[in-house]
């Protein structure tokens, strides 16, 4: 449990700054969030008249006090889901956030099975019987003589 | 691994990859991205892809096919960070004044915002019925950006053409109100 504790109190950390982000969202934020309809860029990449309309539209319920969330569905009313720059996590969109996981894990394994195999096919072979005496003498003798 | 289920994997991504190859060509051969645009331009006259969608105005929904067989059709998308759609739509209100009875003129407010579309409206004096196409799933179909983009539906359903100089408003308006 205690090797657990830097990753847990680490993710806490952010727990704080993520609830600020989803209740005071700021403008440069969802810009890259947000897509131009006209331009399949986030809107920070656009200065397109479509991308400052939903600019000035995003400023206006941001200053009237909207969440982060609140927004995204009102863009989402208007504009389909395409709006948004990350698929939704529901739905078939869980796809697009699961799949490169399970192809991250897919991999793993693969390559585990991979090195596993490797790695018995490079262990010496077992070694056969011990000779007995009188061959291990011819042996011996065979390779005196070589080296004589 | 034994021998049938190693040819097993295998056969498995063979047929893997030539669906995806599949999958590749048959999206390419069926793209129709360009749409009602591209037909025109290849001498076809297709029929209008038909589309139900919200009014801008809050009046429930209009369904493009209703209008088949009944009326001719003037089909303006517009938005309202589209500049040049201010010209060519209040050329199609002062058209309308002529034609009106005989010709219907829907707009089609895409990729926009609703709300800035009706002050839009308001502001340049566009009287006639506009419907949200905020997703421009409706426009890809008809050809997709740039706007505006004029089109003319004879009664029939069949689309007659699509504005490229401005000269022929008047010769298409003639057309389909004719047909």
């Amino acid at each position: 449990m205690k090797r657990f504790f830097p990753v847990v109190l680490l993710a806490l950390l952010f727990v704080p700054a993520a609830h600020a982000s989803e209740r005071h969202p700021t403008l440069p934020e969802l810009e890259g969030e947000v897509m131009c309809p006209v331009c399949e860029t986030t809107l920070d990449q656009s200065s397109s008249p479509a991308a400052q309309q939903i600019k000035r539209v995003i400023a206006t319920r941001i200053a009237a006090g909207d969440t982060k969330t609140q927004i995204k569905d009102r863009l989402v009313a208007e504009y389909g889901s395409a709006i948004l720059a990350a698929p939704p996590h529901k739905g078939f969109g869980l796809v697009a956030w699961w799949l490169p996981v399970a192809g991250i894990l897919a991999a793993a394994v693969a390559v585990g099975v991979g090195a596993r195999r490797w790695a018995r096919a490079r262990e010496p072979a077992p070694a056969g019987p011990p000779l007995d005496a009188a061959s291990e003498r011819r042996l011996d003798d065979e390779l005196r003589r070589f080296e004589g | 691994m034994t021998r049938p289920a190693r040819l097993a994997a295998q056969g498995l991504a063979v047929a893997l990859v030539v669906g995806l190859l599949a999958l590749l060509v048959w999206r390419v051969a069926t793209d129709n991205s360009k749409g009602v645009a591209q037909a025109l331009k290849d001498g076809n006259h297709p029929t209008a892809p038909a589309f139900d969608l919200s009014r801008l105005d809050g009046g429930g929904r209009f369904d493009l096919a209703s209008l088949r067989g009944k009326k001719p059709i003037v089909l303006d998308f517009w938005a309202s960070w589209c500049v040049p759609c201010i010209h060519e739509s209040k050329r199609l209100e002062a058209a309308r004044k002529q034609y009106g009875d005989r010709v219907a003129f829907i707009g089609v407010d895409t990729k926009d915002f609703s709300g800035d579309a009706r002050d839009w409206q308001k502001k340049h004096g566009i009287t006639y019925p506009s419907v949200h196409d905020g997703s421009g799933s409706v426009l890809a179909k008809w050809g997709g950006l740039p706007i505006p983009r004029i089109f003319f539906v004879a009664r029939s359903g069949k689309v007659v053409g699509e504005l490229i100089v401005e000269e022929d408003l008047p010769r298409y308006l003639r057309e389909i109100a004719a047909s």
